[in-house]
């Protein structure tokens, strides 16, 4: 025993629980199997060989827990990871994941939480690293892609200026997300994301951009998980191998 | 060919509804949408080259998922494991089937 403390770590947050109402035999998507893993487990093994991660936070469905449980024994055996009930909404559920991890936050075991959607498998294990370490070094950060063009809806005609296509994970330094979202409690805001409640309630905070890949892909059309698989089969299943921010293309 | 049901949302009909989801092996073979019956499937000619690199995959992975059932529940594993193995050729023949034939 050296008596020296921990240092703190960052926890990572892993929205599983989806919204709208699934109906009949229907998995929710992050339960779908992709190579032979469940589309969450592979954020899992992204982030299982950084030592600057530490506590996970599985936020699913009440009528999911077991199910949850059970890919965890056979997919990520031995990994600390806490499985939570969401929300009705993404808020909800992250507000469910951060008070879960407030003894660890008040502790300062804590000290960034990464908030990520569970629906993005391909995150890879450098692009958790540089969101950490930024918002370490800022308050907040968030990754974004450059989107080359907006269209207009009604005559599909290109419309001046940039947009930035955000992508999770998102973190931030642990106290400032806690007080962002005790304040949106009390004030009943519901953000779209964890960035909109940490703007909102802690203006102050700088939000980091860091570039987002594009392999980072969402699992939303049928088409994606066929994209996942092949880019997954690209780099032999190895997620280090996946495309860095720096390499990851236009658009 | 293994078959499971999720909500994604359709290409064709912008609706998000349940699709009908099947798999050759680990790998996804066709999707089918539930409410307008759009269909996305990779030719299972071009479908082979994946299934080997797959196939390879599984194969090297093997052990090592092993040693992990074995550790997690022993009695388990080897109560199941005579069955697991009497069960590979039928499976693995069941998969090639698949690719052949086109599902």
């Amino acid at each position: 025993m050296t008596g020296q403390p921990t240092p703190p770590r960052a926890a990572l947050v892993l929205l599983a629980a989806g919204s709208g109402s699934r109906t009949g035999h229907s998995t929710n998507k992050v339960f779908l199997s992709l190579a032979g893993r469940r589309v969450f487990v592979w954020t899992l093994d992204a982030t299982a060989a950084d030592p600057g991660i530490g506590p996970v936070v599985l936020v699913v469905r009440a009528d999911e827990v077991d199910a949850a449980h059970a890919v965890l024994a056979r997919e990520a055996p031995g990994r600390d990871v806490r499985v939570v009930v969401g929300g009705a909404s993404r808020h909800a559920s992250e507000w469910s994941a951060v008070q879960a991890l407030l003894p660890m936050i008040e502790q300062g075991e804590v000290d960034v939480v990464v908030v990520h959607d569970a629906a993005r498998p391909l995150s890879g294990p450098t692009l958790f690293r540089q969101i950490v370490e930024a918002a370490r070094a800022h308050g907040g950060a968030v990754p974004g892609r450059r989107q080359s063009v907006l269209l207009d809806r009604a005559g599909l005609s290109v419309r001046d200026g940039e947009a930035v296509g955000v992508q999770t994970p998102q973190a931030f330094v642990a106290p400032v997300l806690v007080e962002a979202y005790r304040a949106a409690a009390q004030a009943g805001f519901e953000g779209s994301d964890t960035a909109a409640s940490v703007e909102r309630f802690a203006p102050d905070v700088t939000i980091q951009n860091v570039p987002g890949t594009s392999t980072n892909i969402k699992i939303t059309y049928a088409e994606d998980l066929f994209l996942a698989e092949a880019l997954l089969a690209r780099v032999s299943f190895d997620l280090r191998r996946l495309g860095t921010a720096s390499s990851g293309g236009g658009g | 060919m293994e078959q499971e049901y999720a909500e994604l949302t359709c290409t064709a009909c912008g609706r998000t509804v349940e699709h009908e989801l099947r798999h050759v092996g680990r790998l996804l073979a066709t999707t089918t949408c539930t409410a307008c019956g759009h269909v996305v499937e990779v030719a299972p000619r071009s479908m082979v080259p994946a299934y080997l690199h797959d196939l390879e995959h599984r194969v090297t992975s093997k052990p090592q998922r092993m040693v992990r059932r074995a550790r997690r529940d022993p009695a388990r594993f080897v109560r199941e494991l005579p069955g697991a193995l009497l069960r590979q050729p039928a499976k693995l023949t069941a998969e090639l089937w698949a690719l052949v034939r086109g599902r």
